[in-house]
């Protein structure tokens, strides 16, 4: 990824702008202090993980394509398990799991939506000349590596049955206590701690930023909505992450120090442990969708040449989206044994949340309405997007009820649902946001029609993949297993396909990537024309590495 | 210039508050993930939540009525899998009137060849019915300790408290159980500390 | 390959109640089974008393995934038949439509308001007659799946009637115990069957005496939970090591079996029957091979499987189940001299 940094600086430097001096190259990219550059190593490192975190899931496909164990014993010798230990290589599923779902959302959706696109484009749509804080911003870039290299090497020390932590990553205890013996879970959670406390300056960084150093005339309800939604995520990441924190230092001392906060047998209580990590896992799927929902709002607005439709409800949805998601957290949880109560009580405040998202699809959709779209290859994304967070989140409406989940809790179908607000929401509006900003990034334009082929492949391979999963759930087919019953292999074997269909449509997007630095057209300023009407499109593509030196001011007329 | 210069002194300042501001709120919510385990502890005891029973002194005790209803209470015994412990109630099930004292009889026997120190856990299924279970005497209270081979007979002094015949909640509840899990807490020599230990 | 780790596990239990896996399947439907188990070292013969169990062959498609299945599977409980009305009848229609007009109405504005239909944006923001409505018809919908939702969840709830059997469950690393407090409190170890083509997963058996012994793979197991089929059966829940879920989807059923206290919930089949689970919460390295197996059978079939147990005892099947001892109030605990007799013969804790 050299060729990026050696572009941008070539790239300024042909401008030669007197004031755009930038530090020699180990100062630039490693003591860092540019939001800019910051948010593009953001980008290529959620790139980097979410590679590796693909790659483990193409393992799992691998595997799940037939019924039996047949190449998980290989796998878990690479890590140093003995392959006739048969345990191990069972544990090896787990340690593959737990990895697939901490690097996605830790190490891919995060970094990529709040520290790629938010840094870049937070400051640039505010008028602001920078973050508030950037040293604190390069300190957060590097805590999330370091989280990463911490959890990557989990995997090689021992984790009870075998290498690494296997304990999926809600890391419930006890298993994740007295049912994980060896150093791999204490690495897990010490990668979360990092990537955390992380997370947690990035939050602060935010929100100080947007609230501080807007530009003159930037008043609140003028922020794009990208704006606010950062700003909500921030404040979600905010006051859940401290919450994840006190647990799993808690699960540490557990497992290290003889406390007994979550074991049975000095007082302790295993649910509780699900009500912190829900109580934190909960905000933390909005932190994963919301700016996506930020990026959808820009995109369709930009393509239709008209307005947010309804810019109000849309950014206080977001508000109520994120308030509500504090109070819901035991829908996770319907099947450890809540009282009746309890459990009427988060089925209906669930349900709620259902309201905000509908006004979010419906606004879209009349944002689309009597405007004059072209099809540029992010509104396709952005269409894609709406439509597979549709689905995603009408099945969220079906486990929201108590009583069904009786039977869906733990099953393929919930593993459905979460991949099609997730891996088909919050990842489509991810590609959705690279497609419209890679230009002003890098300053050259990707070609549409492999973006559009990278869609439609996409599009197909992962429908392919999760939509049979909501059979299987029905079905009754248990997550988190490596191994499944005769009637399961039809619609896995079916994923699997479309896993491999997925995987191809990947290779057509870092073609483009290399295409746009090898032979891709100069960006112009505002490449997407009229409808595009946000700050980052008075600037150059990419833009100064200083900007905003004289603070813009926004007139009355101007808008989001 | 020195005006340019105060102007972002003073943004410093205003971006130093505003992160300070955020910064305690994050510091809070991690204060309250740890206060989360006591604040659970109490809620649970307050409202039987999570089939948490009441304890109650002789005092308290001595005050009950008896309601000339009966319940059929069930008794239940497990142990942790690493406790090498026999453990068993010595009457599956009770009938009891509400409002009167009962008491109920476990066995435990440490099948190792060692001094096992022990601690029960304990919840009370259906749970709406767990604030109305009041312990006066149990086992649970304390640590116990058998040497090698070591039997006890161990005892739960109870009553139920009549209000349950008032709640709709519990209207339709036949059968109230009370369950126990030893766990190990140490092997060898007993501590003298004895802990009250409340249990999950 | 550890395949003595599981019965060690429970040794204690087992061997203090008496019974082994193979007394379990000394379950003598004719007399040659009969001396089969008898034959076998560990089998407690002798003590077998009039009892009698053949497994119930599973039937394909009842009580287990069928292939290329794309549904709910057929419910055999009550609460089943009224959540899949839910499910299929409320929700599936609901969330179908939705989708639906979502598309549609992309389709409708990417054919409309493309830049060739429509060259000229309209500028409109804001009608708040129509952002009234999608608010309050959402809720509307929403209020309509939660008046069923909320009375299905009432009924799970209920609670089990005056004299209900019940079982105890308990979940263990890798393998279910179900325990039978009502009929001289024996206890039942299953595990899965191993697969015909390996590996050696456990000690699951794949006989019972000479007979083979199969099922749906990855499903069965060597010594099913047998109930009674069309009375309401009070299961009590737990676990020894870490959290399982014990989760049955054509019985509707699912809760976790929590380390440390018990979780309660009543099961009622309609009629008898082989209905199949898998653990349903991480439990470590096998996770995947626990499975569940109900048998639901007619009470006097029930009552004689119970009786192919050692110590087990029956009581009328219209009265309540279980023994009843009260001790008077405040009677002071007798120091440890009886317990010998509970330890001699724990099966059945009669302190009668």
């Amino acid at each position: 990824m050299a060729t990026t940094a050696e572009h941008f600086q070539g790239h300024a430097e042909d401008h030669g702008h007197d004031h755009d001096h930038k530090p020699a190259f180990f100062a630039r990219w490693f003591m860092s202090t540019n939001h800019k550059d910051i948010g593009t190593m953001y980008l290529i490192f959620a790139i980097f993980a979410g590679v590796i975190g693909g790659a483990v899931s193409g393992i799992m496909r691998l595997e799940l394509a037939e019924p039996g164990i047949q190449y998980l014993g290989f796998f878990s010798q690479l890590v140093g398990d003995d392959p006739s230990n048969f345990n191990a290589t069972l544990h090896m599923w787990n340690v593959l799991i737990t990895a697939h779902g901490l690097i996605m959302v830790f190490f891919m959706v995060m970094p990529a939506i709040i520290g790629g696109f938010g840094n870049w484009f937070v400051p640039l749509m505010i008028g602001a000349p920078d973050m508030a804080f950037p040293r604190m911003n390069n300190v957060s870039f590097w805590l999330t590596v370091a989280g990463f290299c911490s959890l990557m090497f989990s995997a090689f020390v021992p984790g009870g049955t075998g290498m690494g932590a296997g304990t999926g990553w809600t890391v419930y205890a006890p298993l994740s206590t007295s049912g994980s013996p060896g150093p791999a879970v204490d690495f897990g959670i010490f990668a979360l701690h990092l990537a955390g406390a992380g997370s947690i300056m990035g939050a602060i960084n935010f929100i100080t930023t947007i609230f501080n150093m807007r530009a003159p005339g930037m008043t609140m309800h003028k922020m794009p909505l990208f704006v606010w939604s950062v700003l909500v995520t921030a404040f979600l990441l905010l006051l859940s992450l401290p919450v994840l924190a006190a647990a799993i230092t808690m699960l540490l001392t557990d497992r290290n120090f003889g406390t007994t906060f979550f074991d049975a047998s000095g007082g302790g209580d295993p649910v509780l442990y699900q009500h912190l990590f829900w109580f934190f896992g909960h905000p933390e799927v909005y932190i994963m969708i919301l700016p996506g929902f930020g990026i959808i709002s820009q995109i369709i607005s930009t393509f239709s040449k008209k307005p947010v439709f309804g810019y109000l409800g849309m950014a206080y949805a977001m508000v109520a989206i994120g308030v509500v998601g504090f109070i819901v957290w035991a829908h996770h949880m319907y099947a450890t044994g809540l009282s009746v109560n309890t459990k009427m009580y988060f089925t209906a405040a669930t349900m709620v949340i259902a309201v905000p998202t509908g006004i979010k699809i419906f606004s879209w959709i009349a944002t689309m309405w009597g405007g004059s779209i072209e099809f540029k290859s992010p509104m396709v994304w952005a269409i894609g997007f709406i439509f597979l967070f549709t689905v995603g989140g009408v099945t969220g409406v079906v486990l929201a009820n108590g009583g069904v989940d009786d039977v869906l809790h733990d099953t393929y179908y919930v593993v459905a649902h979460f991949h099609y607000v997730l891996s088909l929401g919050a990842v489509t509006a991810l590609f959705a946001g690279f497609y419209y900003w890679f230009p002003k990034m890098s300053g050259k334009m990707h070609s549409e029609l492999l973006a559009h082929l990278h869609f439609w492949v996409f599009f197909v391979g992962v429908n392919m993949i999760f939509f049979p999963m909501h059979f299987l759930g029905l079905q009754g087919m248990p997550r988190r297993y490596p191994d499944y019953a005769e009637a399961f292999a039809y619609w896995n074997h079916f994923a699997t396909v479309g896993y491999m269909i997925m995987a191809a449509s990947m290779g057509i997007w870092f073609v483009n990537i290399i295409y746009a630095f090898a032979a891709g057209r100069k960006a112009e300023d505002n490449y997407w024309g009229e409808g595009a009407t946000t700050l980052e499109w008075t600037l150059s593509s990419p833009p100064p590495y200083h900007q905003f030196e004289t603070l813009p001011v926004i007139e009355e007329t101007a808008h989001h | 210039m020195t005006q340019a210069s105060s102007a972002v002194e003073r943004a410093r300042q205003s971006n130093r508050k505003v992160a300070l501001v955020a910064l305690s709120m994050a510091l809070g919510m991690l204060g309250l993930g740890y206060a989360s385990v006591p604040l659970y502890r109490i809620f649970c005891q307050v409202t039987g939540y999570g089939g948490t029973t009441k304890r109650v002194d002789e005092a308290q005790a001595a005050s009950i009525k008896d309601s000339g209803r009966t319940m059929s209470v069930r008794f239940d015994a497990n142990t942790a899998r690493n406790m090498p412990w026999e453990f068993k109630p010595l009457q599956v099930k009770d009938t009891v009137s509400i409002g009167v004292r009962d008491m109920a009889l476990f066995w435990a026997r440490n099948d190792s060849d060692k001094t096992v120190t022990g601690t029960a856990s304990f919840n009370v299924e259906p749970e709406q019915a767990a604030k109305y279970f009041n312990k006066i005497q149990c086992f649970c209270f304390t640590e116990q300790t058998l040497q090698p081979g070591e039997e006890v007979r161990m005892p739960v002094l109870y009553y139920i408290d009549p209000a349950i015949l008032d709640d709709p909640d519990n209207k339709d509840v036949e059968e109230i159980t009370l369950s126990y899990t030893f766990h190990l807490t140490s092997v060898g020599d007993a501590k003298t500390l004895d802990q009250n230990s409340t249990g999950g | 390959m550890k395949s003595g780790t599981n019965a060690s596990a429970v040794s204690q239990s087992v061997k203090a109640l008496g019974i082994s896996l193979a007394s379990v399947l000394a379950v003598a439907a004719t007399p040659a089974f009969a001396q089969d188990a008898a034959s076998a070292p560990a089998a407690a013969a002798t003590e077998a008393v009039a009892g009698s169990y053949t497994p119930m062959k599973p039937t394909p498609g009842v009580g287990m995934p069928v292939p290329e299945g794309i549904g709910l599977q057929d419910q055999y409980s009550k609460l089943g038949e009224y959540g899949a009305w839910i499910h299929n009848g409320v929700l599936l229609p609901i969330i179908t439509v939705i989708c639906l007009l979502v598309l549609a109405l992309l389709i409708i504005v990417v054919l409309r308001y493309n830049r060739r239909a429509n060259p000229v944006a309209s500028k409109t923001s804001h009608n708040t007659l129509i952002e009234v409505i999608w608010t309050l018809v959402p809720v509307l919908i929403l209020i309509g799946i939660a008046v069923p939702s909320i009375d299905l969840i009432a009924k799970q709830y209920k609670p089990a009637p005056k004299g209900a059997l019940t079982i105890k469950v308990t979940g263990n690393q890798w393998f279910w115990t179900y325990g039978y407090p009502d009929n001289g409190d024996f206890e039942v170890v299953s595990n899965m069957l191993n697969p015909v083509t390996g590996p050696t997963i456990n000690n699951g058996i794949r006989k019972v005496g000479s007979e083979p012994w199969d099922g749906p793979s990855h499903l069965e197991v060597d010594n099913r939970m047998v109930v009674p089929a069309g009375e309401p059966i009070r299961l009590q829940i737990t676990a020894s090591d870490v959290i399982h879920s014990f989760a049955v989807p054509s019985l509707w059923f699912k809760l976790d079996a929590v380390p440390g206290r018990i979780n309660e919930k009543v099961l009622m089949i309609d009629k008898p029957g082989v209905y199949y689970g898998q653990c349903s919460e991480l439990c470590g390295a096998k996770h995947g091979y626990m499975p569940i197996a109900v048998e639901a059978l007619p009470r006097d079939k029930y009552n004689a499987w119970v009786m192919t147990h050692p110590g087990a005892k029956v009581d009328n099947p219209n009265a309540p189940a279980g023994s009843e001892t009260d001790y008077l109030p405040g009677e002071e605990p007798a120091g440890a001299a009886p317990a010998a007799d509970a330890s001699a013969a724990p099966a059945a804790v009669e302190a009668e």
